[in-house]
């Protein structure tokens, strides 16, 4: 890490392995000094003949070891000429790239210690074996150090290219070479570091003329005799044996074949007229991608505009819409989704109201999805209960009750509102911060939790940093907050009082923060005060539940759902503790029996327990199911796959 | 899910996890997720010794991988085992790594901060 932040800026940093970061430098060095003279060619390279003819990979990395061993190792030449010396068209780039470049440049002498270092140990070895076996290897050499030089060497594909072109169009010369050089196949010292300096020599000067050269005609094959030379020479001494017979000529010149193919559908080094329409083809090429993806960022934006704004009342504004916040983390709801087809919309039966008949309905353990389907007409009927808020909060409740949080949360809010307005503050305050934290909504939680602080204790001081906290983030918040209750909590307890609801404020304080342990202390402490809550017989099981103590909390969860058995949330619970656990089938069979207590409504059902169920199915391995799940069928298909419930 | 795990990080681990949630999402829960998170995070996990690399497209395909992204990520998250299962399990959040150094970013910072909440749904959770 510490070495990355050392040798690299921030986009060309790197995972911290500095042997990937070598790597990644050569790579970078060689396809931008490639580009520079050819173009985007790093692809092209590949379909050279050299390297496309099969040469092995540990071939090519003996090789390589091999004639990179080559001029420290045995001669004392110039060390690494090919790092060492800085190309001059480096300092001459006038573009971005040339910064790039010598960064990298410098980036690359700076571990290249390191990297001789491996290289001359590991590469002796295998040099010397290199060198005894090149007499048989025959053929196979040429392409070798070819493949090698076209890899390593700063020769670009254009120089060589070029040369690789004048060197065969003065093919007698070629043959010669062979012949009239044998001096270089011994590598004695002397010629070794003059083809050191040959090569560089080449590298140095040679590049920009042949390049230039190239480019302004290809036809003129048998530019720069000198240059081929010296450059035939630094092939041609390479192969220590220099007995490369017939085969290995033709192989060369079956390759040079395909070479010049290549070249001619590349832009290697077109003439100048085949340049310009190059250009030009690439300019459109280029314009018409750049319209391309402007079309696209317009689409995108556009559509973007339209799901975050206008189609916020679309067909699913609960599960579709982006949800959006005030500056004090609410979230902002848009209209209550009544039921479509709500049976209770009907003219009335009876001469009770809807309202009181949802609340006998609740009081006799009824279904929930009935309940709430009631609350909703009278709601729409007008009937909305003590202050005008009261229908909401209750409809809220239920529907959290019965697992459907996110409209549930939404009644919630709209009756919290509506209390608000009518002064009668912390009615449903408790409820919707629970909701809101059920959604990791932990903003509005804290939100609510403390403007229910403020509404049940007017006289208590909050202080200013508390309620500006808020506007920053849940972290900060989360804090005061806290320390608010305990205040609170603290104060109660020196009179002797425990009061369940500061207790339950104080552990979703504590559950907001993944603190378990400490909000079941509190969930204890408040059912110490109301033994019969199945509320909060529920809460404690989902804190131990979370705090990964799923076994004791479905201790919990059981008393919650002896004292109120359609407690859709609950029965949730205990399938998520069963999956959890690992018990997939029970978990399933859970789930199940939740959705088929909605079914018998014909309310729609909620889309937690569809999801969760799926998941299930893909934890226990049945795709399938989980797929034929996604179209929601009746939930009896389940029981044919073997699910009791 | 095999070929998310790698062995010695606690990461693949909830990645797993994560990648049985995306799996379970129907078309529509999809898109409202990539709706919601549109972005491509690239992971790069520490251990102590080892790096390991994972991909969370949510942008695209909806999809978990092993390995760098392709295309190219909107931010990369450079971060020790350690620090994700925190996050994973909520007892930091992203913008307190951010800025306590415990989470290195390249690319679009403000994306990175929605990883926590995209983790956090890995775990299927009790609730109140």
């Amino acid at each position: 890490m510490s070495l990355q932040g050392l040798i690299s800026g921030s986009e060309c940093a790197l995972p911290a392995n500095p042997l990937s970061q070598v790597l990644k430098h050569t790579e970078g060095d060689r396809s931008l000094q490639q580009d520079r003279v050819a173009g985007p060619s790093s692809s092209r390279l590949h379909h050279l003949p050299g390297t496309s003819s099969g040469v092995l990979e540990p071939d090519a990395a003996l090789a390589r070891s091999f004639f990179d061993a080559h001029p420290q190792g045995v001669f004392p030449g110039p060390s690494m000429p090919r790092f060492n010396i800085p190309p001059p068209e480096v300092s001459r780039l006038p573009d971005a790239g040339a910064s790039t470049l010598q960064r990298s440049w410098a980036d690359m002498n700076s571990i290249q210690d390191g990297v001789e270092h491996i290289r001359t140990e590991g590469a002796w070895a295998a040099e010397f074996g290199i060198r005894t076996q090149t007499g048989m290897a025959g053929p196979s050499i040429p392409q070798q150090a070819r493949a090698d030089f076209e890899q390593r060497s700063y020769t670009s594909n254009g120089l060589y290219g070029a040369n690789q072109m004048g060197m065969y169009g003065v093919n007698p010369n070629y043959g010669s070479m062979y012949n009239t050089l044998p001096g270089y196949g011994l590598g004695s010292t002397p010629l070794m570091e003059q083809q050191d300096k040959g090569k560089g020599k080449s590298r140095e000067s040679d590049f920009d003329a042949a390049f230039a050269e190239a480019t302004a005609s290809l036809s003129s094959l048998n530019v720069g005799e000198e240059k081929t030379i010296e450059l035939s020479a630094s092939v041609v001494e390479q192969i220590p044996g220099s007995e490369v017979g017939d085969a290995g000529s033709k192989q060369v010149d079956s390759d040079f074949r395909t070479y010049w193919d290549s070249l001619g559908t590349s832009d290697v080094a077109p003439p100048p007229e085949d340049l310009a329409k190059w250009e030009a083809e690439f300019n459109q090429l280029m314009s018409s991608r750049r319209e391309d993806s402007d079309m696209l960022d317009y689409g995108e934006s556009m559509q973007n505009a339209w799901e975050s704004g206008l189609g916020d009342y679309g067909e699913e504004p609960r599960s579709e819409a982006v949800t959006r916040f005030d500056d004090e983390g609410l979230p902002i709801f848009s209209d209550f989704p009544f039921d479509q087809q709500n049976k209770y919309m009907g003219a009335s039966t009876s001469s009770q109201s809807l309202l009181d008949q949802a609340k006998a309905l609740l009081a006799q353990n009824g279904s929930l999805s009935e309940a709430s389907l009631m609350i909703e007409a009278a709601i729409q009927k007008g009937e909305l209960g003590e202050g005008g808020y009261e229908a909401w909060v209750l409809l809220g409740e239920t529907r959290n009750m019965d697992e459907r949080e996110e409209t549930g949360m939404q009644a919630l809010a709209e009756g919290v509102k509506r209390a608000q307005e009518v002064g009668a503050a912390p009615a449903g305050m408790l409820s919707l911060a629970i909701s809101y934290t059920n959604e990791s909504y932990d903003r509005a939680a804290h939100t609510m939790l403390l403007r229910w602080l403020q509404a049940r204790f007017p006289s208590l001081a909050v202080p200013e940093e508390t309620l500006q906290s808020i506007k920053n983030s849940a972290w900060d918040s989360h804090t005061r907050i806290t320390d608010l209750f305990l205040e609170v909590a603290r104060s109660q307890h020196a009179q002797g009082i425990v009061d369940p609801d500061v207790q339950i404020g104080l552990g979703v304080m504590f559950y907001t923060r993944g603190d378990f342990d400490r909000a079941k202390d509190c969930f204890e402490a408040a059912l110490s005060m109301r033994p019969q809550d199945y509320l909060l017989w529920n809460r404690l099981g989902s804190c131990l539940s979370n705090g990964n103590k799923p076994e004791e909390a479905l201790g919990a969860y059981r008393e919650a759902l002896s004292l109120r058995p359609t407690y859709t949330r609950a029965i949730y619970n205990v399938g998520v503790a069963c999956l959890n656990i690992g018990a997939h089938q029970e978990a399933i069979e859970h789930f199940l029996s939740a959705l088929a207590m909605q079914d018998s409504t014909g309310a729609e059902k909620s889309e937690q327990l569809w999801f969760t169920l799926r998941r299930a199915f893909i934890a226990m391995g049945r795709s399938d199911l989980a797929e034929q799940a996604k179209a929601r069928p009746k939930v009896d298909v389940f029981r044919q796959a073997g699910f009791d419930f | 899910m095999a070929d998310i795990k790698e062995p010695g990080f606690k990461t693949s681990d909830t990645l797993a996890a994560l990648a049985q949630v995306f799996q379970s999402y129907s078309e529509q829960e999809k898109k409202a997720q990539i709706k919601k998170t549109n972005g491509i995070f690239e992971l790069r996990v520490n251990n102590g010794g080892k790096e390991a690399v994972w991909t969370i497209d949510m942008k695209k395909e909806g999809t978990i991988y092993k390995g760098e992204a392709k295309p190219k990520p909107d931010v990369t998250i450079l971060l020790s085992d350690d620090t994700f299962s925190q996050l994973a399990e909520g007892k930091i959040d992203g913008q307190k790594a951010f800025l306590t150094g415990k989470l290195k970013t390249k690319g679009n910072m403000m994306l990175a901060t929605k990883l926590d909440g995209l983790l956090k749904t890995a775990r299927t959770k009790a609730k109140l």
